[in-house]
């Protein structure tokens, strides 16, 4: 087998103009599905059932139905209708289906807290408002933030299902390039190790909050 | 007669903490020896180490006869074959401060898991044997309950008729007491001390002073991981010869906390295992409710 | 939304559902049986199997899937080395290859942290009673660590039944791949898009079901 590497270097700009759009996929999608998230667990631990309610029917929804399929929502349906460009269509499917799943992070976690630790700020008498901002979330911080970066790494791959929708980021330029120039194998094998530097950074970050966040309380 | 359980020199180290620094001590047949001394002292360590669940750092072990871990000359230690180990385990019973019965299993399963699995005992003597044993620690009538049914005395009462089904030839508790309400602790120490009439070598990490005194024939006191005293139960207990020894039981009979140092009960070591266990449990949990993104 | 347009979808994208399924199938299969051969490895005492593992999970947990469906599909038939000329696999099969993969790769950390979850006191007290290694880890640590796994075992496997999805992007006529045969036919999006969803939504719902059955049968007696 003759492999020749140097279709890489010559397609070096277009791997990494398609890195860039991941990553620009990527940071929007995340920031999306924080807001969503937040809100939708805001929604499931109120008081209101409608909210509940609503809450929970979107988790299940989302999180049944795949990503490329929200993703054809967004673009050919969402998109058409409201003239948004294939890039903003990307971020809506993934940031909505995204956020499924941070609400169900964040809720996770706060559920984790002790319920004693609840019993006892309401024994000292604090407000609910006070316990939850200075009690609850700063402990369920620390189980949160580690997940969510666990998290984030699948967003991050997830970003490689906008090709289905024509997308032309780092998963969807190597494939014409590999389409044009008949050379798959290194082509496929650039992106991999891109892919995995970047997951890997992902996962070092997640590393080093975690030490921060589980170990120094 | 040679004692049952010999130690010499033991040292154990977490890290830089010396948690054992050279410790002597033997048990003869039929006694009962009871190991007392201020939280993390380094006496269930001690503890953990004749069945070596915990690996000593330095020093000798012998029990009934076999030699477990021996440092050479040159300070490394050698510990012996994995299978000579596990059988010095069948003659080494042992009761844990936290009970670890096995939760999927009955109070009857649980006594007749390791006779069947390890000595080859058949099922019907197993369960006979098991029978007893439950009925001798009163828990005859409990034997299809399962461990989340029992409360915490009786929790301790099948882990001991568990680690008696093997017939050891010596018993190690550790603080078995300490995880069950006050009241419930007289049936347990009940079970003890009848076992002790019986004539079992018993080695006993305990805060109950007046099982010391009355069940046990020695007493070890230990301080820093030292043996700081040593001698009959009665004298020791009413006539200390030590300052920190006297200290300790004024300590414990005014139930007021011992002026300690900067000493962590824990080695750091541990306590980051801990959490790291703890939190890795719950990410698990997590995992399961949340579900997965694709990618 | 034209329900009438919906409702005349349905059975064609049904049409995909034997694909999506076997897909499903055949990936968790072979992907269960490589994430316990993984597993076991990563808990084994030999350093170059331990390597090994966490290797292989590095690196099929930090690529998407989707490279690795174009890797098999597009990749592997370019590839020669001596004998091998080219390993040219069928869309179908270059799928169920990339999704095991996947699946391996995730099902070996559910398996390794749920055994890792047992509390430590359960090993102790077999070792105190002078039980091999090998007996405790089977009467003792795996049944309690197997109730621990459900639920992320489940959640993978759902995520497994929607990934298969993706093997449209590798011509696989599954489900989604009709649903866009469909769309670029008729260019109505909403009606074949909305009932692709709810297909799915039935199915991983079903999944979900079967999660609860497992649980309570793994449930703790007491």
């Amino acid at each position: 087998m003759t492999l020749d590497w140097g279709v890489v270097s010559r397609s070096w700009h277009l791997l990494m103009e398609g890195t860039r759009l991941t990553l620009g996929l990527f940071a929007a999608a995340i920031l999306l599905a924080t807001v969503v998230g937040l809100l939708l667990a805001v929604m499931k631990l109120s008081p209101i059932a409608p909210f509940r309610w609503l809450s929970t029917g979107y988790v299940w929804v989302f999180r049944g139905t795949p990503v490329l399929v929200t993703l054809f929502f967004a673009f050919f349906v969402l998109g058409r209708e409201l003239g948004l460009s294939p890039f903003w269509s990307g971020v809506l499917g993934l940031g909505v289906d995204g956020g499924a799943y941070k609400a169900e992070i964040i809720r996770a976690g706060i559920l984790a807290v002790d319920p004693g630790q609840e019993e006892a700020s309401m024994a000292l008498g604090m407000t609910k408002r006070h316990y939850m901002r200075r009690i609850i979330i700063p402990q369920a911080i620390r189980v949160i933030v580690p997940t969510y970066m666990s998290n984030a790494i699948l967003l991050l791959k997830a970003t490689s299902v906008a090709v289905g929708i024509g997308l032309v980021e780092l998963t969807g330029i190597t494939r014409q390039l590999s389409n044009s120039t008949f050379q798959p194998i290194e082509l496929f094998t650039a992106a991999a190790v891109i892919y995995l530097a970047l997951t890997t950074a992902l996962v070092i970050a997640q590393e080093v909050l975690e030490r921060r966040f589980v170990l120094k309380i | 007669m040679a004692p049952l359980v010999r130690i010499e020199g033991l040292k154990k180290s977490f890290g830089d903490v010396d948690v054992l620094k050279g410790v002597d001590f033997t048990v003869d047949k039929g006694e009962v020896v009871s190991i007392i001394g201020p939280s993390g002292s380094g006496k269930t360590t001690m503890l953990r180490c004749v069945n070596l669940l915990e690996r000593p750092t330095g020093g000798r072990i012998e029990v009934d006869g076999r030699v477990l871990c021996e440092e050479q000359l040159d300070g490394s230690m050698r510990f012996a074959g994995k299978g000579k180990i596990r059988e010095a385990r069948e003659h080494v019973g042992m009761v844990f401060q936290r009970f670890n019965l096995f939760p999927h299993m009955t109070a009857l399963q649980n006594v007749v898991e390791a006779p069947m699995a390890v000595k080859g005992t058949s099922r019907s003597e197993a369960e006979a044997t098991a029978h007893d044993l439950l009925e001798s620690v009163g828990l005859g009538h409990k034997a299809d309950a399962y461990p989340l049914q029992l409360s915490g005395g009786q929790q301790q009462r099948v882990a001991i008729a568990r680690a008696l089904a093997m017939q050891p030839a010596l018993m190690l508790f550790d603080e078995v007491t300490s995880a069950v309400d006050p009241e419930l602790a007289g049936e347990i120490l009940l079970v003890m001390k009848r076992l002790a009439e019986g004539g079992m070598t018993m080695l006993v990490v305990t805060h109950e002073m007046g099982f010391a005194a009355e069940v046990g024939d020695r007493v070890l006191f230990i301080d820093h991981g030292e043996i700081v005293e040593q001698g009959r139960a009665r004298e020791v207990l009413s006539r200390p010869q030590h300052p920190r020894t006297a200290a300790f039981l004024k300590a414990v009979l005014e139930r007021a906390p011992m002026e300690e140092e900067d000493e962590p009960a824990r080695a750091p070591g541990e306590i980051e295992r801990l959490q790291r266990e703890e939190f890795k449990r719950t990410q698990l949990q997590i995992e399961g409710e949340v579900g997965h993104e694709e990618g | 939304m034209d329900w009438d347009l919906v409702w005349e979808s349905l059975p064609l994208i049904w049409k995909g559902a034997g694909a999506t399924i076997s897909l499903f199938a055949w990936s968790l299969l072979f992907g269960t049986l490589g994430a316990l051969a993984l597993a076991l490895m990563r808990l084994s005492s030999v350093k170059a199997l331990r390597w090994f593992a966490a290797f292989f999970g590095w690196l099929f947990r930090g690529v998407p899937l989707l490279i690795l469906l174009f890797y098999a599909f597009f990749a592997l038939p370019e590839f020669r080395i001596g004998p091998i000329d080219g390993i040219f696999l069928p869309a179908f099969r270059a799928a169920v290859l990339g999704l095991s993969l996947w699946t391996a790769a995730y099902q070996a950390e559910t398996i390794r942290s749920g055994l890792l979850a047992v509390d430590p006191g359960q090993e102790e007290a077999a070792v105190a009673l002078g039980m091999t290694r090998r007996h405790y880890m089977r009467r003792i640590i795996i049944p309690q660590g197997v109730r621990i796994m459900i639920p992320p075992y489940m959640n993978l496997a759902m995520t497994l039944l929607k990934q298969t999805s993706l093997a449209t992007l590798v011509t696989v006529p599954e489900m989604t791949l009709l649903t866009q045969r469909i769309f670029s036919n008729n260019f109505q999006f909403v009606e074949p898009i909305f009932a692709l969803a709810m297909l799915y939504l039935a199915m991983t719902t079903a999944l979900l079901a079967v999660q609860q059955v497992m649980e309570r049968a793994f449930r703790l007696r007491v």
